[in-house]
């Protein structure tokens, strides 16, 4: 029994280590972060009956953008330090409509709310318009004042 | 026939072309070589790592760490050095009111000492100003390391009021016109961080310190519990700025090494900024693999093309 307890201890351990081996994993690379409103996980019976959430705490919570090879999710920690490391890749997986995160050879998961879901695409075009935006409305002249006041 | 009498004098134009390309050379050579100018954008980062014991780390690579620039995530960097290869400006200002000064002369006048006699390295600058009444008094500029001895802070003069804020910005602007992207600027506070003269806002000092880059160490000379307004005003130019808080009870050799620990232990990293209208950027280090790393940097910049402050101390 007690042996038995022990296995079941070991391979939840290295259960993490175990999906990246059997190749459950996607891969993708955290392009944005920053600090915003936390997303209030209330569903079901609950949600619908418990009455009004009980006053949560004021304190920002961490949104990363991730773009996989397909899709780019926008995800939320639920609290101002679940942090994940910016590592260049990162691993991910589903799990119970939430995110599960692993970085590197980290050894345990972190489950972020997913907020947003786009085909990468999409999020490209977007991305392009908003560059070529940002060029219309660049400006020249300031450019030439930076040029001229560090002159010697 | 027309194409002739057209061209026919072909060789006196050859000629005064000769003649003015020579006086174009000859007047070229007389005046001093053509300087280039171009505009690089580049964000300069000073920052300090240290591990979840607090200790300094000393073999940070530029792979262990990212930087969030204003929501993007910046992870190639155009340069990433230890920053004891780079130059100092130091800009010692003392809080000289009748409120500071002659209650800590003794350990302001220590500390004063010690750094003048650090070892700088030799194109280090450090400066040494003090302020209260209606403006700073400069006691010696660049030069203080051969120029400043313990006799002469004994005898500073002490005023009135304290134009902390003023005082400030006039030490970030300073800093600002001797600005070299080789030199790193410093100021080191000391002061109860209460201000009661100044023209120019807190808003205004902060902005200027920002702008200025330099990182602020704040040598706090208040002992009253709990803190006061002053030491939080303190603290938020430390961490503003990516410098330090002190406080006077821990001793001017502790001070000293705190200061000159970090001074030696920091990187700096340089990367081009993400494509964005914004004139502030918000600026954070995060570790790419390590999450115990905890790293201290300013907390943001004004972009290059937003900076047209021209304000002269």
């Amino acid at each position: 029994m007690k042996r038995a307890f022990l296995l079941i201890l070991l391979l939840n351990a290295c259960s993490p280590f175990l999906m990246a081996q059997i190749g459950i994993y996607q891969h993708g690379s955290v392009v944005r972060m920053h600090m915003g409103d936390c997303v209030l996980a209330r569903h079901g019976f609950m949600a619908t009956f418990g009455g009004p959430a009980a006053p949560v705490a004021q304190e920002p919570c961490p949104e990363y953008t991730l773009l996989s090879d397909k899709v780019v999710f926008v995800i939320v920690g639920k609290s101002s330090n679940q942090l994940i490391p910016l590592a260049e890749i990162i691993d991910f997986r589903f799990h119970n409509n939430e995110l599960a995160v692993r970085v590197d050879d980290a050894k345990r998961e972190t489950k972020f709310t997913i907020r947003e879901m786009i085909l990468r695409s999409e999020w490209e075009r977007t991305q392009q318009h908003i560059e070529e935006r940002l060029r219309a409305s660049y400006d020249p002249a300031v450019d030439r004042t930076i040029g001229t006041r560090n002159q010697p | 026939m027309t194409s002739l009498t057209k061209y026919g004098n072909w060789p006196v134009y050859a000629v005064w072309g000769l003649i003015l390309a020579g006086a174009a050379l000859s007047s070229a050579a007389d005046s001093p070589e053509p300087t280039y100018h171009s505009t690089v954008s580049e964000v300069r980062l000073t920052l300090f790592a240290t591990d979840e014991h607090n200790h300094s780390i000393d073999n940070l690579r530029s792979s262990d760490l990212a930087v969030v620039d204003n929501e993007f995530v910046v992870r190639k960097f155009r340069s990433f050095n230890l920053s004891s290869e780079t130059n100092l400006d130091l800009v010692v200002l003392v809080d000289s009111s009748q409120s500071v000064l002659p209650h800590f002369r003794k350990e302001i006048t220590e500390v004063l000492q010690l750094i003048s006699q650090a070892q700088w390295t030799p194109d280090d600058n450090v400066s040494i100003v003090t302020f209260d009444g209606m403006e700073p008094h400069t006691i010696c500029a660049g030069n203080c390391r051969s120029s400043f001895s313990a006799d002469r802070a004994a005898t500073l003069s002490t005023g009135g009021d304290t134009p902390l804020f003023d005082a400030m910005a006039w030490a970030a602007r300073f800093l600002m016109q001797r600005r070299d992207p080789a030199v790193r600027p410093v100021i080191i506070l000391f002061s109860d961080g209460e201000d009661t003269s100044s023209k120019v806002s807190a808003r205004e000092a902060f902005e200027d310190l920002v702008m200025s880059e330099a990182q602020v160490y704040a040598v706090d000379v208040n002992r009253s519990v709990p803190a006061s307004s002053g030491t939080l005003t303190l603290k938020r130019m430390a961490e503003v700025s990516g410098g330090r808080y002190v406080s006077i009870g821990e001793g001017a050799v502790k001070i000293l090494h705190a200061v000159l620990d970090d001074l030696h232990s920091a990187y700096v990293l340089t990367y081009a900024p993400p494509a964005s209208v914004a004139e502030f950027h918000s600026v954070r280090v995060l570790p790419t693999r390590n999450l115990n790393l905890q790293f201290r940097c300013r907390r943001g910049y004004y972009h290059p093309g937003s900076n047209d402050k021209k304000r002269s101390p």
